[in-house]
Protein backbone atom coordinates (compact mmCIF):
# COMPACT_ATOMS: atom_id res chain seq x y z
CA UNK A 1 0.00 0.00 0.00
CA UNK A 2 1.22 3.49 -0.75
CA UNK A 3 1.01 5.67 2.31
CA UNK A 4 0.99 9.38 1.52
CA UNK A 5 3.72 11.14 3.49
CA UNK A 6 3.12 14.56 5.05
CA UNK A 7 5.09 15.99 2.16
CA UNK A 8 2.66 14.47 -0.33
CA UNK A 9 -0.47 15.43 1.56
CA UNK A 10 0.89 18.97 1.56
CA UNK A 11 1.10 18.87 -2.24
CA UNK A 12 -2.28 17.33 -2.81
CA UNK A 13 -4.30 19.31 -0.30
CA UNK A 14 -7.45 20.77 -1.78
CA UNK A 15 -7.20 24.31 -3.03
CA UNK A 16 -9.42 26.96 -1.51
CA UNK A 17 -11.33 28.91 -4.20
CA UNK A 18 -9.50 32.13 -3.34
CA UNK A 19 -6.10 30.52 -3.98
CA UNK A 20 -7.28 29.33 -7.36
CA UNK A 21 -8.28 32.86 -8.41
CA UNK A 22 -4.91 34.16 -7.18
CA UNK A 23 -3.15 31.40 -9.08
CA UNK A 24 -4.89 32.47 -12.31
CA UNK A 25 -3.87 36.10 -11.73
CA UNK A 26 -0.27 34.94 -11.15
CA UNK A 27 -0.21 32.76 -14.25
CA UNK A 28 -1.48 35.50 -16.50
CA UNK A 29 0.72 38.29 -15.14
CA UNK A 30 3.80 36.05 -15.31
CA UNK A 31 2.92 35.06 -18.88
CA UNK A 32 2.70 38.74 -19.84
CA UNK A 33 6.02 39.53 -18.14
CA UNK A 34 7.71 36.69 -19.98
CA UNK A 35 6.21 37.83 -23.26
CA UNK A 36 4.15 34.67 -23.70
CA UNK A 37 1.09 36.96 -23.85
CA UNK A 38 1.52 40.28 -25.61
CA UNK A 39 -0.08 43.66 -25.03
CA UNK A 40 -3.08 43.89 -27.38
CA UNK A 41 -3.64 40.14 -27.36
CA UNK A 42 -7.15 38.84 -26.68
CA UNK A 43 -7.57 36.14 -24.02
CA UNK A 44 -9.76 33.15 -24.93
CA UNK A 45 -13.50 33.52 -24.09
CA UNK A 46 -14.52 33.12 -20.44
CA UNK A 47 -16.12 29.71 -20.94
CA UNK A 48 -12.96 28.36 -22.57
CA UNK A 49 -10.76 29.89 -19.86
CA UNK A 50 -12.72 28.35 -17.00
CA UNK A 51 -12.63 24.98 -18.71
CA UNK A 52 -8.86 25.18 -19.33
CA UNK A 53 -8.07 26.34 -15.80
CA UNK A 54 -10.57 23.82 -14.43
CA UNK A 55 -12.37 26.40 -12.29
CA UNK A 56 -15.96 27.57 -11.98
CA UNK A 57 -17.22 30.72 -13.69
CA UNK A 58 -17.30 32.67 -10.42
CA UNK A 59 -13.63 31.96 -9.66
CA UNK A 60 -12.59 32.94 -13.18
CA UNK A 61 -14.60 36.19 -13.04
CA UNK A 62 -12.97 36.97 -9.70
CA UNK A 63 -9.52 36.51 -11.26
CA UNK A 64 -10.39 38.67 -14.28
CA UNK A 65 -11.80 41.38 -12.00
CA UNK A 66 -8.49 41.44 -10.11
CA UNK A 67 -6.53 41.69 -13.37
CA UNK A 68 -8.81 44.57 -14.48
CA UNK A 69 -8.28 46.25 -11.13
CA UNK A 70 -4.48 46.01 -11.64
CA UNK A 71 -5.02 47.57 -15.07
CA UNK A 72 -3.41 44.61 -16.80
CA UNK A 73 -6.44 43.59 -18.86
CA UNK A 74 -9.55 45.36 -20.11
CA UNK A 75 -12.88 43.84 -21.05
CA UNK A 76 -14.65 45.32 -24.07
CA UNK A 77 -18.28 44.66 -25.00
CA UNK A 78 -19.67 44.13 -28.44
CA UNK A 79 -18.91 42.02 -31.51
CA UNK A 80 -15.16 42.51 -31.46
CA UNK A 81 -15.23 42.46 -27.65
CA UNK A 82 -13.45 40.21 -25.17
CA UNK A 83 -10.71 40.52 -22.58
CA UNK A 84 -7.51 42.12 -23.86
CA UNK A 85 -4.04 42.52 -22.40
CA UNK A 86 -3.57 46.30 -22.18
CA UNK A 87 -0.37 46.81 -20.25
CA UNK A 88 2.71 45.19 -18.74
CA UNK A 89 2.13 44.36 -15.06
CA UNK A 90 4.03 46.65 -12.69
CA UNK A 91 7.28 45.24 -11.33
CA UNK A 92 6.49 43.66 -8.01
CA UNK A 93 9.37 44.79 -5.84
CA UNK A 94 7.53 43.71 -2.71
CA UNK A 95 6.90 40.20 -3.90
CA UNK A 96 10.48 39.92 -5.18
CA UNK A 97 11.83 41.03 -1.80
CA UNK A 98 9.49 38.56 -0.12
CA UNK A 99 10.83 35.77 -2.37
CA UNK A 100 14.40 36.51 -1.32
CA UNK A 101 13.50 36.60 2.35
CA UNK A 102 11.45 33.40 2.29
CA UNK A 103 13.68 31.27 0.02
CA UNK A 104 16.65 29.65 1.75
CA UNK A 105 20.11 29.34 0.23
CA UNK A 106 19.72 25.57 0.04
CA UNK A 107 16.55 26.08 -2.01
CA UNK A 108 18.25 28.60 -4.33
CA UNK A 109 21.13 26.16 -4.84
CA UNK A 110 18.58 23.44 -5.61
CA UNK A 111 16.84 25.62 -8.22
CA UNK A 112 20.27 26.05 -9.83
CA UNK A 113 20.79 22.27 -9.79
CA UNK A 114 17.53 21.75 -11.67
CA UNK A 115 18.28 24.58 -14.11
CA UNK A 116 21.68 23.01 -14.78
CA UNK A 117 20.14 19.60 -15.47
CA UNK A 118 17.53 20.98 -17.85
CA UNK A 119 19.96 23.36 -19.56
CA UNK A 120 22.57 20.63 -20.08
CA UNK A 121 20.04 18.46 -21.91
CA UNK A 122 18.71 21.39 -23.95
CA UNK A 123 22.13 22.55 -25.10
CA UNK A 124 23.22 19.05 -26.13
CA UNK A 125 20.07 18.60 -28.23
CA UNK A 126 20.31 22.13 -29.63
CA UNK A 127 23.82 21.33 -30.91
CA UNK A 128 22.44 18.28 -32.70
CA UNK A 129 19.19 19.73 -33.94
CA UNK A 130 19.38 23.49 -34.42
CA UNK A 131 19.63 24.77 -37.99
CA UNK A 132 20.90 28.00 -39.49
CA UNK A 133 17.71 29.99 -39.00
CA UNK A 134 17.53 28.92 -35.33
CA UNK A 135 21.05 30.21 -34.86
CA UNK A 136 20.22 33.57 -36.43
CA UNK A 137 17.15 33.90 -34.28
CA UNK A 138 19.08 33.04 -31.12
CA UNK A 139 21.73 35.64 -31.96
CA UNK A 140 19.04 38.25 -32.32
CA UNK A 141 17.44 37.23 -29.00
CA UNK A 142 20.84 37.29 -27.29
CA UNK A 143 21.45 40.88 -28.44
CA UNK A 144 17.99 41.93 -27.21
CA UNK A 145 19.26 41.49 -23.65
CA UNK A 146 21.91 44.20 -23.85
CA UNK A 147 19.51 46.48 -25.73
CA UNK A 148 16.80 46.24 -23.06
CA UNK A 149 16.46 49.40 -21.01
CA UNK A 150 14.69 48.23 -17.83
CA UNK A 151 15.06 45.33 -15.39
CA UNK A 152 11.71 43.96 -16.61
CA UNK A 153 12.90 44.21 -20.22
CA UNK A 154 16.10 42.34 -19.35
CA UNK A 155 14.15 39.64 -17.54
CA UNK A 156 11.94 39.26 -20.58
CA UNK A 157 14.85 39.10 -23.04
CA UNK A 158 16.85 36.70 -20.87
CA UNK A 159 14.01 34.25 -20.33
CA UNK A 160 13.02 34.46 -23.99
CA UNK A 161 16.54 33.50 -25.05
CA UNK A 162 16.61 30.43 -22.80
CA UNK A 163 13.10 29.32 -23.77
CA UNK A 164 13.88 29.64 -27.49
CA UNK A 165 17.08 27.68 -27.01
CA UNK A 166 14.83 24.85 -25.77
CA UNK A 167 12.58 25.44 -28.77
CA UNK A 168 15.58 24.97 -31.08
CA UNK A 169 16.24 21.68 -29.29
CA UNK A 170 12.86 20.47 -30.64
CA UNK A 171 11.60 19.31 -27.25
CA UNK A 172 8.23 20.61 -26.03
CA UNK A 173 8.80 18.98 -22.63
CA UNK A 174 12.17 20.63 -22.14
CA UNK A 175 10.74 23.93 -23.37
CA UNK A 176 7.96 23.65 -20.77
CA UNK A 177 10.49 22.83 -18.05
CA UNK A 178 12.55 25.87 -19.11
CA UNK A 179 9.45 28.12 -19.05
CA UNK A 180 8.64 26.96 -15.52
CA UNK A 181 12.22 27.53 -14.33
CA UNK A 182 12.41 30.96 -15.96
CA UNK A 183 9.11 32.00 -14.37
CA UNK A 184 10.49 31.01 -11.02
CA UNK A 185 13.64 33.18 -10.95
CA UNK A 186 14.16 35.53 -13.91
CA UNK A 187 12.53 38.58 -12.26
CA UNK A 188 14.64 37.99 -9.15
CA UNK A 189 17.79 37.73 -11.27
CA UNK A 190 17.41 41.12 -12.94
CA UNK A 191 15.90 43.14 -10.13
CA UNK A 192 18.22 45.92 -8.98
CA UNK A 193 16.91 45.45 -5.42
CA UNK A 194 20.43 44.85 -4.02
CA UNK A 195 23.10 44.98 -6.76
CA UNK A 196 22.06 45.00 -10.42
CA UNK A 197 23.34 42.24 -12.68
CA UNK A 198 25.38 43.53 -15.63
CA UNK A 199 23.66 42.59 -18.93
CA UNK A 200 26.88 42.84 -20.97
CA UNK A 201 28.70 39.72 -19.74
CA UNK A 202 25.38 37.84 -19.76
CA UNK A 203 24.84 38.82 -23.40
CA UNK A 204 28.42 37.85 -24.27
CA UNK A 205 27.81 34.44 -22.66
CA UNK A 206 24.57 33.98 -24.60
CA UNK A 207 26.34 34.82 -27.88
CA UNK A 208 29.18 32.45 -27.08
CA UNK A 209 26.61 29.73 -26.39
CA UNK A 210 24.97 30.36 -29.77
CA UNK A 211 28.40 30.10 -31.47
CA UNK A 212 29.05 26.76 -29.78
CA UNK A 213 25.60 25.53 -30.93
CA UNK A 214 26.26 26.78 -34.48
CA UNK A 215 29.60 24.95 -34.57
CA UNK A 216 28.07 21.82 -33.00
CA UNK A 217 30.44 21.75 -30.02
CA UNK A 218 28.31 20.10 -27.33
CA UNK A 219 31.10 19.75 -24.72
CA UNK A 220 32.06 23.40 -24.96
CA UNK A 221 28.40 24.53 -25.01
CA UNK A 222 27.66 22.35 -21.99
CA UNK A 223 30.47 23.89 -19.96
CA UNK A 224 29.45 27.40 -20.98
CA UNK A 225 25.83 26.94 -19.97
CA UNK A 226 26.76 25.44 -16.58
CA UNK A 227 29.12 28.34 -15.89
CA UNK A 228 26.39 30.80 -16.94
CA UNK A 229 23.90 29.22 -14.52
CA UNK A 230 26.44 29.07 -11.71
CA UNK A 231 27.08 32.79 -12.07
CA UNK A 232 23.35 33.53 -11.99
CA UNK A 233 22.85 31.40 -8.89
CA UNK A 234 25.76 33.16 -7.15
CA UNK A 235 24.12 36.46 -7.96
CA UNK A 236 20.80 35.29 -6.45
CA UNK A 237 22.61 34.05 -3.32
CA UNK A 238 24.52 37.33 -3.00
CA UNK A 239 21.24 39.22 -3.23
CA UNK A 240 19.73 36.91 -0.62
CA UNK A 241 22.71 37.47 1.71
CA UNK A 242 22.54 41.24 1.26
CA UNK A 243 18.78 41.43 1.89
CA UNK A 244 18.54 38.77 4.56
CA UNK A 245 21.85 38.88 6.41
CA UNK A 246 23.43 42.30 6.24
CA UNK A 247 26.80 42.13 7.96
CA UNK A 248 27.00 43.73 11.35
CA UNK A 249 28.66 42.86 14.60
CA UNK A 250 25.52 42.86 16.65
CA UNK A 251 23.57 40.05 15.07
CA UNK A 252 25.31 36.98 16.44
CA UNK A 253 22.88 34.54 18.12
CA UNK B 1 48.77 31.06 11.39
CA UNK B 2 46.34 31.92 14.13
CA UNK B 3 42.73 32.38 13.14
CA UNK B 4 41.36 35.89 13.27
CA UNK B 5 39.37 37.03 16.22
CA UNK B 6 36.16 36.96 14.12
CA UNK B 7 36.76 33.31 13.18
CA UNK B 8 37.34 32.32 16.80
CA UNK B 9 34.25 34.24 17.84
CA UNK B 10 32.11 32.54 15.18
CA UNK B 11 33.51 29.09 16.00
CA UNK B 12 32.71 29.68 19.65
CA UNK B 13 29.11 30.72 18.92
CA UNK B 14 28.57 27.70 16.62
CA UNK B 15 30.10 25.35 19.21
CA UNK B 16 27.73 26.63 21.87
CA UNK B 17 24.72 26.27 19.60
CA UNK B 18 25.47 22.67 18.59
CA UNK B 19 26.45 21.71 22.14
CA UNK B 20 22.99 22.89 23.12
CA UNK B 21 21.41 20.48 20.63
CA UNK B 22 23.76 17.72 21.76
CA UNK B 23 22.85 18.16 25.43
CA UNK B 24 19.14 18.10 24.58
CA UNK B 25 19.48 14.87 22.59
CA UNK B 26 21.42 13.19 25.41
CA UNK B 27 18.70 14.29 27.77
CA UNK B 28 16.01 12.78 25.51
CA UNK B 29 18.01 9.56 25.21
CA UNK B 30 18.29 9.22 29.02
CA UNK B 31 14.60 10.01 29.52
CA UNK B 32 13.51 7.44 26.95
CA UNK B 33 15.79 4.80 28.46
CA UNK B 34 14.53 5.33 32.00
CA UNK B 35 10.88 5.39 30.89
CA UNK B 36 11.34 2.08 29.03
CA UNK B 37 13.24 0.58 31.89
CA UNK B 38 10.24 0.97 34.14
CA UNK B 39 7.54 0.21 31.53
CA UNK B 40 9.28 -2.95 30.28
CA UNK B 41 9.61 -4.26 33.82
CA UNK B 42 12.27 -6.80 32.91
CA UNK B 43 10.98 -7.80 29.45
CA UNK B 44 13.50 -7.33 26.65
CA UNK B 45 11.18 -6.38 23.77
CA UNK B 46 8.87 -3.42 23.36
CA UNK B 47 5.15 -4.01 22.91
CA UNK B 48 2.48 -1.39 22.30
CA UNK B 49 1.87 -0.83 25.99
CA UNK B 50 5.50 0.01 26.63
CA UNK B 51 5.27 2.93 24.23
CA UNK B 52 3.00 4.90 26.56
CA UNK B 53 4.68 8.11 27.66
CA UNK B 54 7.14 8.36 24.74
CA UNK B 55 4.88 10.81 22.92
CA UNK B 56 5.01 13.13 25.90
CA UNK B 57 8.81 13.03 25.92
CA UNK B 58 8.99 13.85 22.21
CA UNK B 59 6.46 16.66 22.62
CA UNK B 60 8.40 18.07 25.53
CA UNK B 61 11.56 17.97 23.40
CA UNK B 62 9.90 19.76 20.48
CA UNK B 63 8.44 22.39 22.79
CA UNK B 64 11.86 23.13 24.28
CA UNK B 65 13.69 23.05 20.95
CA UNK B 66 11.96 25.35 18.49
CA UNK B 67 14.62 24.81 15.81
CA UNK B 68 13.78 21.09 15.45
CA UNK B 69 11.02 20.17 13.00
CA UNK B 70 10.71 16.58 14.22
CA UNK B 71 11.83 14.31 17.04
CA UNK B 72 11.29 10.82 18.33
CA UNK B 73 12.77 7.38 18.43
CA UNK B 74 13.44 4.38 16.17
CA UNK B 75 13.72 0.90 17.69
CA UNK B 76 16.11 -1.83 16.60
CA UNK B 77 14.04 -4.52 14.85
CA UNK B 78 15.02 -7.20 17.35
CA UNK B 79 13.87 -5.08 20.26
CA UNK B 80 10.22 -4.82 19.21
CA UNK B 81 7.41 -7.29 19.76
CA UNK B 82 5.07 -8.50 17.06
CA UNK B 83 2.55 -5.65 16.71
CA UNK B 84 4.82 -3.09 18.35
CA UNK B 85 5.62 0.02 16.33
CA UNK B 86 9.24 0.26 15.10
CA UNK B 87 9.31 4.05 15.29
CA UNK B 88 7.67 6.86 17.19
CA UNK B 89 8.25 10.19 15.47
CA UNK B 90 6.47 13.52 15.75
CA UNK B 91 6.76 16.55 13.51
CA UNK B 92 5.78 20.16 13.80
CA UNK B 93 3.02 21.17 11.41
CA UNK B 94 3.07 24.64 9.76
CA UNK B 95 0.47 25.80 12.33
CA UNK B 96 2.67 24.61 15.21
CA UNK B 97 0.60 21.50 16.05
CA UNK B 98 2.57 18.29 16.64
CA UNK B 99 1.64 15.32 14.52
CA UNK B 100 2.73 11.69 14.43
CA UNK B 101 4.67 10.91 11.25
CA UNK B 102 3.75 7.65 9.54
CA UNK B 103 6.39 5.63 7.77
CA UNK B 104 5.94 2.60 5.61
CA UNK B 105 7.55 -0.22 7.56
CA UNK B 106 6.61 -3.15 5.33
CA UNK B 107 9.85 -4.59 3.95
CA UNK B 108 9.65 -4.94 0.18
CA UNK B 109 6.95 -2.32 -0.29
CA UNK B 110 7.66 0.55 -2.65
CA UNK B 111 7.89 3.16 0.05
CA UNK B 112 9.60 1.04 2.69
CA UNK B 113 11.69 3.26 4.97
CA UNK B 114 14.63 1.04 5.88
CA UNK B 115 15.85 3.24 8.70
CA UNK B 116 18.23 0.66 10.17
CA UNK B 117 20.42 1.11 7.10
CA UNK B 118 20.37 4.90 7.28
CA UNK B 119 23.43 6.54 8.87
CA UNK B 120 21.50 8.41 11.58
CA UNK B 121 20.54 4.96 12.93
CA UNK B 122 23.43 2.72 11.89
CA UNK B 123 26.20 5.13 12.95
CA UNK B 124 24.66 5.70 16.37
CA UNK B 125 24.13 1.93 16.74
CA UNK B 126 27.66 0.92 15.72
CA UNK B 127 29.60 3.62 17.57
CA UNK B 128 27.37 3.83 20.62
CA UNK B 129 27.77 7.61 20.43
CA UNK B 130 25.80 10.60 19.34
CA UNK B 131 26.00 11.37 15.64
CA UNK B 132 25.09 14.07 13.15
CA UNK B 133 23.95 13.10 9.67
CA UNK B 134 23.23 15.49 6.86
CA UNK B 135 22.53 17.64 5.01
CA UNK B 136 20.52 14.88 3.29
CA UNK B 137 17.26 14.51 1.38
CA UNK B 138 15.18 12.34 3.70
CA UNK B 139 13.38 10.42 0.98
CA UNK B 140 10.40 8.42 2.33
CA UNK B 141 10.95 9.80 5.82
CA UNK B 142 10.23 13.44 6.48
CA UNK B 143 10.94 14.15 2.79
CA UNK B 144 12.76 17.40 3.24
CA UNK B 145 16.36 18.58 3.16
CA UNK B 146 17.49 18.09 6.74
CA UNK B 147 20.14 17.39 9.37
CA UNK B 148 19.49 14.65 11.92
CA UNK B 149 21.18 14.53 15.31
CA UNK B 150 20.72 11.13 16.93
CA UNK B 151 21.91 9.14 19.94
CA UNK B 152 21.58 5.47 20.93
CA UNK B 153 19.74 4.32 24.04
CA UNK B 154 20.09 1.15 26.08
CA UNK B 155 17.92 -0.60 28.62
CA UNK B 156 19.83 -2.73 31.13
CA UNK B 157 22.88 -2.71 28.87
CA UNK B 158 20.95 -3.82 25.81
CA UNK B 159 20.89 -1.58 22.71
CA UNK B 160 17.25 -0.75 21.99
CA UNK B 161 17.34 1.94 19.30
CA UNK B 162 18.10 5.62 18.72
CA UNK B 163 16.46 8.90 19.60
CA UNK B 164 16.93 11.90 17.39
CA UNK B 165 15.72 15.17 16.00
CA UNK B 166 15.49 16.65 12.52
CA UNK B 167 16.45 20.22 11.69
CA UNK B 168 15.52 21.58 8.27
CA UNK B 169 18.34 23.36 6.44
CA UNK B 170 15.96 26.22 5.72
CA UNK B 171 15.30 26.64 9.45
CA UNK B 172 18.97 26.34 10.38
CA UNK B 173 20.09 29.02 7.92
CA UNK B 174 18.62 32.07 9.72
CA UNK B 175 19.88 30.69 13.06
CA UNK B 176 23.55 30.32 12.16
CA UNK B 177 24.06 32.57 9.13
CA UNK B 178 24.45 35.73 11.24
CA UNK B 179 27.33 33.98 13.03
CA UNK B 180 28.98 32.87 9.78
CA UNK B 181 28.58 36.39 8.41
CA UNK B 182 30.78 37.67 11.23
CA UNK B 183 33.63 36.20 9.20
CA UNK B 184 34.61 38.41 6.28
CA UNK B 185 36.51 35.70 4.39
CA UNK B 186 34.67 32.86 2.68
CA UNK B 187 33.75 30.43 5.43
CA UNK B 188 31.54 27.41 5.99
CA UNK B 189 30.39 25.00 8.62
CA UNK B 190 31.10 21.45 7.39
CA UNK B 191 30.30 17.97 8.68
CA UNK B 192 32.57 14.98 9.25
CA UNK B 193 32.44 14.02 5.55
CA UNK B 194 33.52 17.51 4.42
CA UNK B 195 30.02 18.38 3.27
CA UNK B 196 28.95 21.98 3.61
CA UNK B 197 26.12 22.54 6.11
CA UNK B 198 26.08 26.28 5.48
CA UNK B 199 28.48 28.75 3.91
CA UNK B 200 28.60 32.53 4.23
CA UNK B 201 28.90 33.17 0.47
CA UNK B 202 28.42 31.51 -2.91
CA UNK B 203 31.86 29.88 -2.60
CA UNK B 204 30.73 27.18 -0.19
CA UNK B 205 27.21 26.03 -1.02
CA UNK B 206 25.14 23.86 1.28
CA UNK B 207 25.33 20.19 0.28
CA UNK B 208 28.55 20.51 -1.74
CA UNK B 209 31.67 18.62 -0.69
CA UNK B 210 34.84 20.53 0.01
CA UNK B 211 37.59 18.74 -1.86
CA UNK B 212 40.58 20.97 -2.34
CA UNK B 213 42.80 21.59 0.63
CA UNK B 214 44.62 24.66 -0.61
CA UNK B 215 47.19 26.54 1.42
CA UNK B 216 44.65 29.33 1.85
CA UNK B 217 41.98 27.05 3.25
CA UNK B 218 42.03 26.61 7.02
CA UNK B 219 40.08 24.34 9.29
CA UNK B 220 39.01 24.70 12.88
CA UNK B 221 37.38 21.67 14.51
CA UNK B 222 34.43 22.57 16.73
CA UNK B 223 34.57 21.16 20.23
CA UNK B 224 31.24 19.36 20.15
CA UNK B 225 31.78 15.68 21.02
CA UNK B 226 31.14 13.12 18.24
CA UNK B 227 29.33 15.44 15.82
CA UNK B 228 32.38 15.90 13.56
CA UNK B 229 31.77 19.59 12.88
CA UNK B 230 34.44 21.95 11.58
CA UNK B 231 34.61 25.53 10.45
CA UNK B 232 36.61 26.15 7.29
CA UNK B 233 37.62 29.53 5.95
CA UNK B 234 39.81 30.82 3.18
CA UNK B 235 42.24 33.65 3.52
CA UNK B 236 43.54 35.60 0.58
CA UNK B 237 47.00 36.23 1.99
Amino acid sequence: MVIPTPFQSQIYRSLPEIERADAIVDRITTAIRLGLLKVGERLPPEAALSEMFGVGGATLREALAELREQGVVETRRGRSGGTFVVTQPRPQTDSIREWFLSTSISEIRDIGDEQAAVAAAIIRLACERAEAHDVERLQELARALVLATSPEGRALADSRFHIELAVSAQSPRLANAEIRLQEETVQQLWTPIAAALDPEPATAEHLELVRAVAQDQPAKAGNLVLEHIRRNIYHLIDTKLTLGYARSNQDAP
Amino acid sequence: MNPDREVVQAAHALTLWFRGVSVEINHLSRNVASLLESSLAGRSTVNKGALVGLEELAHEFLTRNASAIGAGMFFATDSIDEGGRPREWWTREPDGALKRLDFDSTPGSRRYYDYEKLPFFSAAASTGEQTLWGPYVDYLGFEDYILTVSAPFWVRGRFMGVVGCDIRLRDLEPLIMPTLRLIHDNAALINASNRVILGNSGMYLVGERVRSESAHQHRLALDVPHLGLSLIYTTTT
